[in-house]
């Protein structure tokens, strides 16, 4: 797992399967929209990049139960042992030869995900203070509440920028220390290894059932919980 | 196995991403207010409140496939009182000068005209809706209630401090 690498030997193998490349990018693409439509008053995109957002993050959460191996939750949700002992590791020039996310990496997945999972979620409640714009289930609590999830939607986002300053420096910081590029991968899929890792990917069709199951979920959170 | 080590990971993310979060929520807990001007903005947010409470309470109604027409027509009566009253709830000497938290700006105070301006289209507006609550329109309805949300934006861009 941390053999030092050589410049030998190298094998081009995937990591990263379609579905989860394009989640990735595609929260990006829609957390911008999102963050730019508030700013610019935009409401209605707001809620439209949110309803995505919702849909992305369903998916994801499936997908890192049923997803490919690399992007299962079980490969790389590690203990605090091995997080710890990795973490230890970090001073290393080298990256060595971790197949996916590293533990810490894992975790901070988990954080982001955590993050904007509630990001949406106060989202869905909040009302605004001239009572015209509202997330589709505000009309299941006060206005009070509402406002007060309008507080919170803003907190978790706070943490969310937190996260990925976080998640941007420690990309940085493994292409600048560790001469690791992890950017590349999330693009195209494909990494260098010493030896091919011969990951397990999920058939496509599968792919587009979750991807189903997470639109009718977010469909029937649009409409109110109501068919 | 796996889901559940999964599940506690998810639980602890939500719990740290959460932490950050309360600590700022309970910051700026108002204290009981004492003199008269920290009581009239005290009084002010409640009835606001009240206000935003009647106004969602129609919005909400309206979403609905089968809004209940009694309900609106009635909440329309309770906001055109409460729109009417509002010029009250901004005695002087409840401004951020009264040292509780409040959101009105010295505007409201300093440039007089212009916000009983920005009120009497409050007014206008909501009186209109009771009209069209009266007349069972839910179309027309949802067309004046917009009327009525843009005049609470129209104010409190220029008297409220804007959030974030």
């Amino acid at each position: 797992m941390t053999g030092e690498p050589s410049n030998s030997a190298k094998v081009r193998a995937k990591l990263w399967d379609g579905p989860t490349r394009m989640f990735h990018w595609a929260l990006v693409i829609l957390m911008g929209l999102a963050w730019w439509s508030v700013e610019a008053n935009q409401t209605e995109w707001h809620l439209w990049a949110g309803y995505g957002i919702l849909g992305l993050i369903v998916f994801r959460l499936i997908w890192g139960l049923a997803g490919s191996a690399s992007a299962r939750f079980s490969t790389f949700v590690k203990g605090p042992v091995v997080t710890l002992a990795y973490a230890k590791t970090l001073s290393r020039r080298s990256a060595g030869e971790m197949v996916g996310h590293n533990p810490l990496g894992g975790w901070s997945v988990m954080a982001i995900l955590a993050a904007i999972l509630s990001q949406v979620v106060t989202g869905l409640f909040a009302v605004d203070v001239d009572g015209l714009e509202s997330g589709p289930l505000s009309d299941r609590v006060s206005f009070e509440t509402g406002r007060l999830f309008s507080e919170w939607h803003d907190l978790s986002f706070t943490a969310i920028k937190f996260l990925v300053v976080l998640h941007l420096s420690a990309i940085a910081f493994y292409a600048l220390y560790k001469r690791a590029n992890l950017i590349t991968p999330m693009i195209t899929g494909y990494k260098s290894f010493q030896t091919d890792p011969k990951l397990r990917f999920a058939p496509l069709w599968r792919a587009a059932l979750v991807a189903g199951a997470a639109a009718a979920l977010t469909w029937w959170v649009m409409k109110g919980l109501r068919l | 196995m796996a889901v559940q080590k999964t599940l506690l990971a998810l639980c602890i993310a939500v719990g740290l991403a959460s932490v950050g979060g309360s600590v700022s929520a309970t910051e700026q807990k108002a204290k009981a207010p004492t003199s008269p001007g920290a009581k009239a903005a005290y009084t002010r947010q409640e009835n606001f409140k009240q206000q935003g409470a009647v106004f969602k309470a129609i919005r909400d109604e309206l979403k609905k496939d089968a809004p209940n027409l009694a309900l609106i027509s009635s909440r329309a009566v309770k906001l055109k009182s409460s729109a009417d009253a509002l010029p009250t709830w901004f005695p002087k000497g409840s401004g951020p000068e009264s040292k509780y938290p409040t959101d009105a700006k010295p505007e409201v105070w300093s440039d007089p005209v212009k916000f009983a301006s920005a009120v009497k289209r409050l007014q206008v507006e909501a009186t209109k809706f009771q009209t069209i609550a009266a007349s069972g329109d839910v179309g027309a309805m949802k067309a004046q209630s917009q009327a009525v949300g843009g005049t609470c934006k129209g104010c409190h861009d220029s008297f409220r401090v804007p959030e974030e």
